[in-house]
């Protein structure tokens, strides 16, 4: 299958990006610990454990978080992404960690099984000042737990995108709970603005940068009001699309990436096979369209990865007219092959006559 | 319309990064290690201060006393240099290991002298002694006949229900809501509750927590634990230990 040829095993690029997160996290936990242990020498080796863990498996979430809508609105935050997966997964393992210790040592060796402990022992579920946050945290664990043992392609192809995607949406849900767990939980007791207004800073700027990102988004989703002709819309003229580049315009709801290259124009859907990235923010390179995220390429005139690749994206008709590009609404199936439009001289600039 | 307007494009796979790329990168970079580093100082310093409340772990000494069994489990040492009118002895409470009380161990060594094994926990001049079970040896030798307890009237006390184990240095903090859970796990497994009142200066005192007719109240005070609580009852002194007998009834969740 095809994604067994994609993993491309660990590149450079990954060894980097593997390298600096390593050196973030155990910059991270030494120093909190360490100033921790010094700045209160009762603590205990499970105290300065279970509150470095959490801490640093919350604050790589809000990095995580970040990297989507800072790619939306900055494309030269792209090296973030590429890697993701495996800032992911280091998360996840913190957070197991801080979970772990946690549980054992708040409700292991006790009357009842520790699992059962978890749901009861704190049990104001009617009260908000009292309601037990340890559930929330382990509500978020759970969620993170198959976001990380999915996170491989494999699980991609074989669970189906739709149901994939939906997971990793839950990310989000995810937060709001972690936000439940510790505003809840350790900030009830907690009384330093040290801690809590990190937290309703960091929030703040996970919102915001969601709202902004979404703003550009809307722009996107707004159809083109391109005049129409013989059921194709003028979308733009030729000139506005770089060579190698794309346009990338809403037709009917639907994304579709308009593509100039080699003196010609095809367009294809803009959502990439593999995790929906934007195949119109990526480029022709070696005559494929380049999806910016993983790199999966499509050829323009089919929507088709090449062999021995198998993923397909829809295509659509296209014409030049007078130095317009009118582009036909209705997808066509995934991998129809279409013929490219033909710039010719007179459509690079001046209308033809 | 976000097309990228340099005519750079990172690809992921290639061996490197192209350079306006790898500047913002490496700037970004930069950047999440400094904050990361002002971050984990800024929470370090951000957890409040830890009492002085030790846990000898990994430590056994050996203690000779007397036990008592009620209101919960107890070893009675003379205390050295007695002064008129102050009690004669010291009161150590006795818990089994992990969030278990030491009832069943010591039930059939009350009133006796015994030798016994265990880990010192110890806070503010509370002692409480984590019991070795297989090492408890009834020995020979005078057994201490318990003080009586002495009224010291009715009084309203406000505070926060805790587990004792936890509390005097098991673990750190051992109060308030992050510790609840795990607080009313230790005392629905036999650990004795109080009542920690703190003065204006923040100075803590202990109430061991009995019913009105001085039994144990493990399962009566689960649902008030770690919350702000006035409890209305007679104090007494036990040795060196406050004592607050009251009903369940009396709680008032502040
Ligand atoms: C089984 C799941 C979990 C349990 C039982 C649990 C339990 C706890 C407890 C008892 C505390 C208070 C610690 C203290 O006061 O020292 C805490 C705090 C915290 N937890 Fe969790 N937690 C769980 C999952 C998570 C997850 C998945 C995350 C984030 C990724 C998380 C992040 C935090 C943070 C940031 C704090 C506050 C600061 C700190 O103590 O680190 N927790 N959790
Ligand atoms: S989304 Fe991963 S390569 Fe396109």
């Amino acid at each position: 299958m095809s994604h067994a040829y994609r993993a491309v095993g660990w590149n450079r690029q990954k060894k980097v990006y593997d390298r600096i997160l390593t050196l973030g996290v155990i910059l991270f936990l030494g120093l909190f610990m360490g100033v921790g242990a010094l700045l209160r020498p009762n603590a205990t080796a499970e105290t300065l454990m279970i509150r470095g863990f959490g801490a640093a498996a919350f604050l790589l979430l809000h990095v995580i978080l970040s990297i989507g809508p800072l790619c939306r609105l900055d494309p030269r935050f792209l090296p973030l992404l590429y890697n993701r997966r495996h800032m992911g997964v280091t998360m996840f393992i913190l957070a197991a960690l801080h979970g772990l210790l946690s549980l054992i040592q708040f409700h292991g060796f006790g009357d009842v099984h520790p699992l059962v402990s978890l749901f009861t022992a704190s049990d104001s579920y009617g009260s908000l000042a009292w309601f037990p946050f340890q559930p929330l945290g382990f509500g978020a664990l759970v969620i993170l737990f198959l976001m990380a043992a999915t996170s491989h392609d494999f699980w991609l192809a074989n669970l189906g995108a739709p149901v994939w995607k939906a997971l990793h949406m839950s990310v989000y849900f995810a937060y709001a709970l972690l936000i439940g767990h510790v505003s809840l939980g350790v900030l009830q007791a907690e009384t330093s603005p040290w801690l809590a207004l990190p937290v309703a800073l960091g929030l703040a700027w996970v919102l915001g940068l969601h709202l902004v990102a979404a703003g550009t988004e809307a722009r996107l989703d707004r159809d083109v009001e391109g005049v129409e002709f013989e059921g194709l819309v003028d979308v733009c003229a030729v000139h506005d699309i770089k060579d190698k580049r794309a346009r990338i315009v809403c037709l009917d709801g639907e994304r579709v990436a308009i593509f100039r290259y080699d003196g010609k124009i095809s367009a294809v859907s803009n959502a990439c096979q593999h995790q929906n990235g934007p195949l119109g923010e990526g480029r022709v390179i070696d005559g494929c369209i380049t999806c910016p995220w993983h790199g999966y390429q499509y050829e323009p005139h089919n929507g088709s990865s090449p062999p021995p690749f198998t993923e397909k994206v829809p295509t659509f008709d296209v014409r030049i007219r007078q130095g317009r590009v009118l582009v036909n609404p209705d997808a066509n199936a995934p991998g129809t092959e279409v013929s490219p439009a033909l710039i010719d001289f007179a459509d690079k600039g001046a209308p033809d006559a | 319309m976000p097309e990228s307007d340099s005519n750079e494009f990172y690809v992921g796979y290639h061996p490197t990064a192209p350079l306006g790329v790898a500047r913002r990168t490496r700037s970004f970079v930069i950047a999440a290690l400094l904050c990361t580093v002002g971050l984990a100082l800024v929470l370090a310093k951000g957890f409040g201060p830890l009492p002085r409340a030790t846990f000898e772990f990994g430590s056994l000494r050996t203690f000779e006393g007397t036990i008592s069994t009620t209101p919960y489990p107890a070893l009675h040492v003379p205390r050295p240099g007695v002064i008129d009118g102050a009690p004669w002895t010291s009161r150590y409470h006795i818990v089994a290991p992990f969030k278990f009380g030491a009832d069943a161990a010591v039930a059939e060594f009350d009133g006796k002298h015994v030798r016994l094994k265990g880990t010192l926990v110890h806070r503010d001049g509370r002692t409480m002694i984590e019991l070795v079970p297989e090492s408890l040896e009834e020995i020979p030798g005078l057994a201490l006949s318990p003080e009586g307890p002495q009224s010291l009237g009715e009084h309203s006390l406000i505070g926060e229900i805790v587990d004792s184990k936890c509390f005097l240095g098991v673990m750190n903090p051992g109060n308030l809501k992050p510790h609840r859970a795990c607080a009313v796990r230790c005392i629905s497994g036999g650990i004795p509750p109080v009542l920690c009142v703190r003065d204006t200066d923040g100075r803590a005192e202990y109430f061991l927590l009995v019913g009105e007719n001085g039994e144990p109240m493990n399962k009566a005070v689960l649902d008030y634990v770690a919350l702000p609580l006035e409890i209305t009852g007679e104090v007494e002194r036990l040795g060196d230990q406050l004592i607050l007998r009251a009903s369940a009834e009396s709680f008032r969740i502040l």
